[in-house]
């Protein structure tokens, strides 16, 4: 069967070939999709994740008070109650002089700045909340006694949020688009290969060859460009990232947390989704158009 | 060579009387009529028995329903009404998944030879062999020896289209007989040929037919039906018109 399967792959190379390459451009754009996704994806999480709840309680803030705000902070489900980080007065100025040289430097009469408290939340999404149920206070002292601020970033957060789900819609409806049209297309060289040989198959018919023997090589032929198709991909990714990425990380975020999907990984999803393709696109045209 | 395969020659579960009747029968047909879209009549009333060995002809002009009867035959299409069994199987109730193994036990031969021209005569006839699955060493063994049959053993490597049209109807008959089916169905086998070269053509059914093989021929040569002067069943207008045991083409 995988003879006859060749053989008819070799008696409408033309139509094969088109298929094949319609596979490798669909499965490059893919590969890329995939890996421009996956890198979206990371660093909106990893931006995600630095997004944190700020309070600065007053520089005569009480112990009490502090103490209060910590209760309240771990009954609040939104909060990860692991990393509720305490930043005391003394820790905050150093940090401060670290961070504004220009504003703390080292002759400071006394310090400003009051303890503070760091606040990670379960789901970058709760910062908002969080901070809305910290402050339960009226306008003129929106916060409760001692606490002098509470921020989170709103806008900045807002706005990653936004640009990231726009980025994982717009991919993943271009990856829907090309997924189905690479199907299509693989259904429809198999329509032409099913046409170019309806006298094979007519005498196929006719001394008795069953059903699968029939089917099988148009079967074969739909898996075999699924696959030949999105290997070509692999390696044109492959030599294309050799040849792109050296220009290109200069200008990445270094961060090492921010990172695409693993090339090789990458690379088996797009081949196995060519089979997939193959099947599906010559399975669907095999249902329609060789009744047996 | 006589050997007839067991899918048709056992009668299955579901015999009948009027299949036990004819229990040497290869083809019945009982009241058969078959209607096109819309209501394009191809065939009304069909019956008629051919008996295992026998030699038959299907005369009538074109669209008398020489062609429809042979689809039915090979379970190409169904029949609007009756029966028709073959080797004592009821085709109405033959499952689709076996109707591949109906075929591989009627030969058939065309007039237009449906040969696969990119292959040669050897392949072609390999071709029926490998698509039942037959082993390479069978497949070496028959195919010459079904070549010799047809006297084309010179001619093994040649591609159809090298082939005279003589020839090239000897391969399709050498690939619908390398099985040994017990029924040989011929829709105008000599239609495109000279008439020397189709009494040759003729001389070799002929052979076949008298190893046991039953060799229903569809045809338009009142020559060779008048010279043959064997079973002849005639269609006009979709209805058999005439069956005589030793009939010419027309009625006398």
């Amino acid at each position: 069967m995988l003879g006859e399967a060749v053989r008819s792959i070799g008696a409408n190379l033309s139509t094969t070939v088109a298929a094949t390459m319609t596979v490798l451009i669909g499965m490059f754009l893919l590969g890329l999709v995939i890996a421009f996704a996956t890198y979206a994806r990371s660093w909106s999480d990893d931006v995600k994740a630095g997004l944190v709840v700020k309070v600065f309680h007053d520089r005569d803030a009480t112990p009490q008070q502090v103490n209060a705000l910590r209760v309240q902070l771990e009954k609040n489900p939104h909060v990860d109650k692991d990393r509720i980080e305490f930043i005391s007065a003394q820790e905050g100025l150093a940090q401060m002089r670290k961070e504004r040289p220009d504003l703390f430097g080292t002759d400071l009469p006394y310090n400003p700045l009051g303890p503070a408290w760091t606040v990670y939340p379960t789901k970058a999404e709760y910062v908002e909340e969080i901070a809305a149920a910290i402050g339960q206070g009226t306008k003129a002292a929106p916060y409760p006694a001692g606490v002098h601020n509470v921020t989170y970033g709103k806008e900045k957060a807002k706005r990653i949020l936004k640009v990231a789900n726009i980025i994982n819609a717009i991919f993943g409806i271009a990856v829907l688009v090309l997924l189905s049209a690479a199907a299509i297309l693989i259904a429809n060289t198999i329509r032409l290969s099913i046409f170019a040989r309806r006298r094979e198959i007519e005498v196929m018919k006719l001394v008795g060859a069953t059903n699968w023997f029939v089917r099988g090589p148009f079967m074969l032929e739909g898996l075999i460009c699924g696959l030949v198709g999105s290997l070509l991909a692999v390696i044109l990714l492959f030599v294309s990232k050799e040849a792109a990425l050296p220009s290109l990380l200069p200008r990445l975020t270094s961060d090492p947390d921010v990172q695409a999907l693993g090339f090789w990984l990458n690379a088996m999803i797009l081949l196995g989704l060519g089979l997939l393709l193959g099947a599906a696109g010559s399975g669907l045209t095999l249902r329609r158009f060789l009744r047996v | 060579m006589t050997d007839i395969p067991t899918a048709l020659a056992e009668p299955g579960p579901q015999e009948t009387p009027a299949a036990a009747a004819g229990a040497g029968a290869m083809i019945v047909f009982e009241n058969v009529a078959k209607v096109y879209d819309p209501n394009v009549v191809a065939l009304e009333g069909a019956s008629f028995v051919i008996e295992k060995g026998e030699f038959v002809f299907l005369v009538g002009p074109s669209g008398s329903g020489k062609s429809t009867l042979i689809r039915l035959l090979l379970k190409e299409i169904e029949p609007t009404t009756g029966r028709i069994i073959i080797g004592g199987r009821d085709l109405g109730r033959l499952p689709h998944r076996k109707v591949p193994q109906l075929r591989r036990n009627i030969g058939c031969v065309f007039q237009d030879f449906k040969l696969l021209s990119d292959r040669t005569t050897s392949e072609n006839v390999a071709y029926a062999l490998k698509v039942q699955g037959e082993s390479r060493n069978a497949i070496r063994r028959k195919v010459p020896e079904v070549l010799g049959l047809v006297g084309l053993t010179h001619k093994g490597n040649s591609y159809p289209d090298e082939l005279s049209g003589g020839e090239q109807q000897r391969v399709s008959i050498a690939r619908a007989f390398v099985n040994h089916p017990p029924l040989l169905v011929c829709d105008e086998p000599t239609g495109n040929l000279d008439p020397d070269t189709s009494v040759g053509i003729m001389q070799l059914l002929y052979r076949i037919n008298r190893s046991g093989t039953t060799v229903l021929m569809a045809t338009h040569d009142r020559e060779m039906v008048d010279k043959m002067r064997r079973r002849v069943i005639a269609l006009e207008d979709g209805r058999i018109a005439r069956d005589e045991r030793r009939g010419g083409y027309a009625s006398e």
